[in-house]
This record gives C-alpha cells, sequence and structure tokens, in this order.
C-alpha cells in the first residue's frame, strides 16, 4: 500500500486527492473519479456558464418557475436547514452584494445607499419552491451556491472514492476536506489549518483520523480600509462584512456540516459564534479578531 | 549542589512555549513515546541491572530480584 | 412551500446539529464519524528476553503484560512473568596465582521466578491518583512491595509533575543454606516533570531516592585470599553494609525530525549511593522509520562506575568488617550497541525485536583506574515483543 496524490484545478484553487491502494494504476482510477465528481458538481452549479441549473434559474428571476432535479432539490433543502438553523445569517441568495463589494486593493466598501439597492433582492424566505421546481420571485434575484457547492463537492468525492474502493483516503478542495478513514499502521491524518494573518503558514496541524474539516476566514477575499478589514462573509441582513473571528475551523461528519457550521458561526460574530459552536457539539479551533487563539479541537484524552 | 541543579532545570522548562493539543501530532508518534513497551522495558532493566551497581531511576515500587 | 420566519423555526440550540445532518444525509454524500488522532483502549503484549554469557548464563523470560482504560477515567495496567534463570554463577574471588581473579566452583543454579504487578490508575481531570503492588517469588528471594503516586497535568498538559512513594519487603534466602531468611526493607520517594518543550520535542526528569536496610550480602559469594606470610589463607564471606541509600536521577529527551522521519531519542541517568557508588549511564538511539510499517533503531549505551568503599578483591589486613568482591561493585564500564527493529501493521498489530551486545571491562570506566580483578563480561541478550493495541 502506498500513499498515491493528485493535484488538480477546479474551482479557481488548487486542490489534491491523496489515496492510499495497492498500486499506481488503481490509485489512479480512483482519484479520476473522485476528480470528475468534483468537475461534474462544478459544471452543474456553476454561475458562469449560462447552461448549468444556476444560471437558469437567476435568468428566470421575476418570471416562470424552473425545473430542478432531486440533487439539486436535495441541495436547496439543505441550503433551507441552515437559513433556520443560524436565525437567517445563512441566505443562498445573499450573492447579489457581489454586486458591490469589490474585494481588491485599493477599494472601500461600499455605501449604505448601494447596499439598499442589492439588500432589496435578499432574501431566502421569498423563494418559492415546490413541486420539483424552484421560483425567484423578482427579477435581479440570485441563487448562489458558492456557500456550500464546494463543501458538497468535497462530500460527493469521499464518497466516490468509498464506492471505488478506498478506505484511506483524503479529498481537499482549498482548505475543505474530508478523510475517508485512518492512513495503514493507524496513523491519523495531519491536517495543517491556514494561518489567518501569515502566508504559508500553519496555524496548527491537526490530527484527524476521520471526518471532514472546513475553514471560513477574513483573509481569503478582503479589503481594508481606514484600517478595518472587510471580507467577503457578509452579513445577508445588513450587507456589511462579518466581525469577531479572524478564521473559524470545524470538524464534523461531513464536509457540507463543517462549511455551514464555520460560515454561521463567522456571521454570528465572537460571542454568538463560540456558543453556536459550542451548543453543535463539533469540535472547533478559532482565531479571534484580536488574534486570541480558542482551541476546542482536541477531546481530553491521553496523547 | 545537585537539588540546586534539579531546580534550575525546572526553572527552565517552565519557561517554555505553550503547546497546544491540536499541535501534538508528532509528539503522539510511538517513537516519541518515553519509554518502551513494558515488555521490552522489563528486559533490559533486568539485563543491566544484573551486571551493575546502579539501579532504577523510571519508578519505584517495583520490587526486587535477587540478580544472582 | 411557504417558509415562516426563521426565528420560530430554529430548533433549540442542541438540536442544530441533528438538523443539519439530517439534511446532509438526506444528499447522497458519505458521512464519517469525525474522529481525531487514533484513540486507543488499551494494549496487550508478550515478550520474551534471551541472555547469553560466554557459556555462563543463559535466561528467557516470557513476560505477559497489559493496560486497559476503563469508562475514560481509570487505567489497569499489570504484568506476569516467568523466568527461568538456569546456569552457573561466579562464587569465588580468590589470589591463589599471585593476582586476584574469579573462579566458577561448577555449582550450577536452576530457579524459576515468578513475578506479577498490578496498578490502577484514577484520573481527576487534570489529576491522577495510582496505587500499585508487586510480588515476586523465586527459591532464594522473595519480595512484596507497593506504591502510590499523584500526577498532575499543568498548562494543557504541557507539564505533568508526578510523585510517589513505594516500600518494599523483601526476605533473602539461599539455596546453600535453607535457614536464611534475613528481611530487607525498602522505602522509595519519587519526584518527576515532564515538560513538552516544542511540537517537535519533549522532555522528562526524574528524581528518585531510595532508603534501604537489611540483609545486602551475597549468600553465594565468597573472597579467599593467601598472604605470603601466612599459610593458611583468609576466608571471608560477601558481607555489605546493613543500610543502602541510593540516589537515581534519569532525565530523558525525544526529539522528532519530520524531514528525515526519525526521533533522536536521549536519556542519561546519575546515580549514587551511600556504599560509595557513582555511576553515569548514557544512552542514545536513531529510530528511523522505513516506509508506513517499519522502523528501525540503531542505539548505543554507555555505563561507567567507580567501585564500592568496601569492594576488594583481595582481603585486607586486619580483616573489616564489611568487604564484597562482587565485580558488580568494582570499577568498570560498558559498552552495549543495540539493533531494535519494529513492525506495525495495521489494526494495532506490533512485533518488535531488539538484539544488543554488552561488553563490560575495567578499561572501559571513565577516566581509567579500573577495578584489576574485574573479569571482561561480554554478552548479548535479544528480546521479542508481540503486541497488540485495541
Amino acid at each position: 500500500m502506498g500513499l498515491h496524490r493528485y493535484a488538480f484545478h477546479a474551482m479557481a484553487a488548487t486542490n489534491e486527492v491523496q489515496v492510499h491502494a495497492p498500486d499506481r494504476p488503481r490509485a489512479e482510477a480512483m482519484a479520476a473519479r473522485a476528480i470528475e465528481e468534483v468537475r461534474r458538481i462544478e459544471a452543474k452549479y456553476s454561475r458562469y456558464r449560462p447552461d448549468s441549473i444556476v444560471s437558469r434559474i437567476n435568468a428566470a428571476a421575476g418570471a416562470g418557475p424552473v425545473a430542478v432535479d432531486t440533487e439539486t432539490a436535495q441541495l436547496l433543502d439543505y441550503a433551507d436547514a441552515c437559513w433556520r438553523q443560524s436565525g437567517g445569517l445563512f441566505d443562498a441568495t445573499s450573492g447579489v452584494l457581489r454586486r458591490v463589494w469589490r474585494f481588491e486593493a485599493g477599494r472601500r466598501p461600499p455605501t449604505d445607499a448601494e447596499l439598499a439597492t442589492v439588500l432589496a433582492l435578499i432574501g431566502w424566505d421569498r423563494v418559492e419552491r415546490a413541486n420539483g421546481t424552484v421560483r425567484l420571485p423578482v427579477a435581479g434575484m440570485e441563487l448562489d451556491f458558492g456557500g456550500f457547492g464546494k463543501e458538497y463537492a468535497v462530500d460527493r468525492a469521499a464518497l466516490v472514492l468509498r464506492e471505488a474502493g478506498a478506505t484511506s483516503a483524503l479529498v481537499n478542495l482549498a482548505g475543505d476536506l474530508a478523510i475517508l478513514g485512518e492512513q495503514p499502521g493507524g496513523e491519523p491524518w495531519r491536517v495543517a489549518v491556514q494561518h489567518p494573518r501569515r502566508e504559508a503558514t500553519a496555524l496548527a496541524t491537526l490530527p484527524v483520523a476521520s471526518g471532514a474539516i472546513a475553514t471560513s476566514g477574513d483573509y481569503e477575499r478582503y479589503l481594508e480600509a481606514d484600517g478595518v478589514r472587510h471580507c467577503h462573509v457578509l452579513d445577508p441582513r445588513t450587507g456589511r462584512s462579518a466581525r469577531g473571528f479572524q478564521s473559524v475551523t470545524v470538524h464534523a461528519p461531513s464536509c457540507l456540516v463543517a462549511g455551514s457550521a464555520s460560515t454561521i458561526a463567522m456571521l454570528e460574530g465572537h460571542e454568538a459564534g463560540l456558543a453556536w459552536l459550542e451548543a453543535l457539539g463539533l469540535p472547533h479551533l478559532c482565531v479571534l479578531s484580536d488574534g486570541t487563539l480558542v482551541d476546542r479541537f482536541a477531546p481530553l484524552s491521553r496523547g | 549542589m545537585k537539588r540546586a541543579a534539579a531546580l534550575a532545570l525546572l526553572a527552565a522548562l517552565s519557561a517554555c512555549t505553550t503547546v497546544a493539543p491540536y499541535q501534538r501530532g508528532y509528539l503522539a508518534r510511538p517513537d516519541m513515546a518515553l519509554g518502551a513497551d513494558p515488555g521490552t522495558t522489563r528486559a533490559l532493566d533486568k539485563t543491566f541491572d544484573a551486571k551493575e551497581a546502579a539501579r532504577g531511576g523510571a519508578s519505584v515500587g517495583g520490587g526486587g530480584c535477587g540478580c544472582n | 412551500m411557504a417558509a415562516t420566519d426563521p426565528g420560530e423555526d430554529r430548533t433549540t440550540r442542541s438540536g442544530a446539529l441533528g438538523a443539519l445532518m439530517q439534511a446532509a444525509l438526506a444528499l447522497p454524500i458519505l458521512a464519517v464519524a469525525a474522529r481525531a488522532g487514533a484513540a486507543e483502549v488499551g494494549e496487550i503484549g508478550i515478550t520474551t528476553l534471551g541472555y547469553k554469557e560466554r557459556g555462563l548464563m543463559k535466561v528467557t523470560e516470557p513476560v505477559l503484560w497489559g493496560r486497559v482504560q476503563l469508562a475514560e477515567v481509570w487505567e489497569i495496567e499489570a504484568s506476569g512473568a516467568v523466568d527461568i534463570v538456569t546456569g552457573a554463577s561466579p562464587e569465588l574471588v580468590t589470589n591463589l596465582s599471585g593476582k586476584p581473579v574469579q573462579s566458577v566452583t561448577g555449582a550450577s543454579i536452576n530457579d524459576r521466578r515468578t513475578t506479577g504487578d498490578v496498578k490502577v490508575t484514577r484520573r481527576f481531570g487534570d489529576y491522577a491518583l495510582a496505587a500499585s503492588t508487586a510480588r515476586s517469588n523465586e527459591e532464594d528471594y522473595h519480595s512484596k512491595s507497593w506504591a502510590v503516586e499523584g500526577r498532575v497535568d499543568l498548562n494543557q498538559r504541557n507539564t505533568t509533575l508526578v510523585a510517589s512513594y513505594g516500600e518494599s519487603h523483601d526476605h533473602v534466602g539461599s539455596s546453600i543454606d535453607p535457614t536464611l531468611n534475613a528481611p530487607r526493607d525498602t522505602r522509595e520517594y519519587l519526584f518527576g516533570v515532564t515538560q513538552i518543550l516544542s511540537p517537535l520535542d519533549i522532555v522528562e526528569s526524574t528524581l528518585t531516592y531510595s532508603r534501604g536496610h537489611g540483609d545486602y550480602n551475597d549468600p553465594y559469594k565468597l573472597t579467599l585470599t593467601f598472604y605470603p606470610d601466612q599459610v593458611l589463607p583468609t576466608l571471608l564471606p560477601d558481607t555489605r553494609p546493613d543500610h543502602r541509600d541510593m540516589l537515581a536521577w534519569l532525565t530523558r529527551y525525544r526529539r522528532h525530525f519530520p524531514a528525515s522521519d526519525a526521533t533522536l531519542q536521549a536519556e542519561y541517568r546519575y546515580f549514587h549511593d551511600d556504599w560509595g557508588i557513582t555511576a553515569h549511564t548514557l544512552e542514545v538511539g536513531w529510530e528511523q522509520r522505513m516506509g508506513e510499517h517499519w522502523a528501525v533503531r540503531p542505539g548505543l549505551r554507555y555505563y561507567t562506575q567507580n567501585a564500592a568503599d568496601f569492594y576488594a578483591p583481595v582481603i585486607p589486613r586486619p580483616t573489616p568488617s564489611v568487604l564484597s568482591s562482587d565485580q558488580r561493585l568494582g570499577a568498570f564500564g560498558g559498552l552495549s550497541p543495540s539493533l531494535r527493529v519494529t513492525w506495525r501493521g495495521g489494526d494495532g498489530w506490533k512485533v518488535e525485536g531488539t538484539a544488543g551486545y554488552v561488553q563490560d571491562s575495567a578499561s572501559f570506566r571513565l577516566g581509567g583506574n579500573g577495578s584489576e580483578a574485574f573479569a571482561t563480561l561480554r554478552a548479548v541478550y535479544g528480546i521479542l515483543t508481540v503486541s497488540r493495541a485495541f
């Protein structure tokens, strides 16, 4: 059994599949299936392809309902559960905020007037879902799968690897990852968590035997104005940037849940976010906005 | 004098940085354990204690042996 | 489907995970239990030792050992062994030839030793208390001991302090003299610190102080000395003080080198007792991982001691009240290279073999001046452990 690693480009990032397999042909076969599944999901839910289901739903905003398949309907059910559990903070229609936020050097955050124009187009509770169809009632509204599409792709890739016969593998899409099982010899995998302020530096290396890890941070896309950082995690009610955390990392049975948990924690802010993570009962690792580390990752057993 | 050295060691150690639980991946490796498995440790101790005057150091209450 | 106000639908905080998981699992995805690290409940193993000196001694010893954690707060460790000690043991030191030498009288020892020990630990958060007891029974030596131990973890378990107290109550006998049944009682005090220095290295330092009184004589050893101006030689059985205070200071260090996938293991022990013996032990090993399952560890151990105050290969005049010619109390040094090979399979199986060569001689003593009567010892040993973690 050897460890085989395959890097690939998808979702505008460098990603990786690592798999333990008896020989290279089998490893390549398993990795290829996983990578294929990731590309399929990327294509299906991409904003940038006019023929994707997301683009068709958005193009029909203000017009008639669009038929969706089971996979899409279930993903939207998941988005709905997140919206409910987060008290409306997790909102799959908040992608329109992209129109007024430009996370580039030298840019300024949008004014209240600019935000007001797009805030009127946000509201998951207004999305009409019925009988296998989806309708956005107001023209200009958008569905954005960016908040959970990557995590879903990680979980699907993990399942595909399992079905292809892998017993010990890791799928990593730009830092959101799932681990299928311990490495041979019983050793856990080592997951490096990006330091929120220092490039190419790990904040921590977590020993993970199985499960998924997802991180939300204020360092992926942001702008700084007047000494204040504004990041791409935006509150759908105010349109403003989330405050309180530099990064949140969560360990959960599925990457979907780990990703939503970490995003919702960022949106809740420092105190409510920590309370949310504790109530969930999932191991987590956070860096507060002042740089303080909150470590609730490892169980208190002999190590 | 030996006691002073021991206390100095203790003081120096307390100045070390804190390593959080999630950073202990390497420390959990079997080759980082501070002793071998109980069987091998006992066998090595027995081998050397039978031929040398020095003994002990790691634990107490292990009982004696004739060692003749 | 009309959506209701999110505030009303928000399930109680503890149910949030359930709601998210339920919605996630409706999708065709994989969800595996989120486990950090590798959780181990216990381990059981069997170890055998083979030892051979130049035709003189051969010892084989199967030891069964194990430890198990119960309910996350209890840990029980136990081991049991049956040793079979065979072979002759040097008994007489005589200067008949002009210089003192050891001679084997030809008597052979065939001895069975049974030992057993148990230790129970209870954790209370950052504190732990333990109690242990041990027994050892041979034909000519019976030992009973017990100990209590307290541990405290500080600073997120970066620092661990341990203190323990133990007592041994032994009886020394002799297969030559069945009437011998002398007691030997020992009290031991231990204090130790374990400190994580960085994610890559850790150090442990332990101080043990032991006070004992009772019979320390070796009932099988004699000294026979001829004087040029006397017809009859003087014979003195091994006679040692009736007390022994010992101090042992052991420091162990481990450092991992990720680029080499290997770990440096080093330990040093300082020993001193009120018999006048000072000894140093230094052991260094390099455990090199080779692939996923194998590890190889070459090691080297160096030992040096000076002689006990009452050690003499020749009886001085006037005859002293305490004297021993046992060369294990003499001045000598020892060098022992070893090689350990470990195989770790999946599922917690481990097979580990250690082979070593030991050479003790007067010339190896640090600083020279080794005891002239010291007969160089050359021995090999082999240890095999098979164990399973579960």
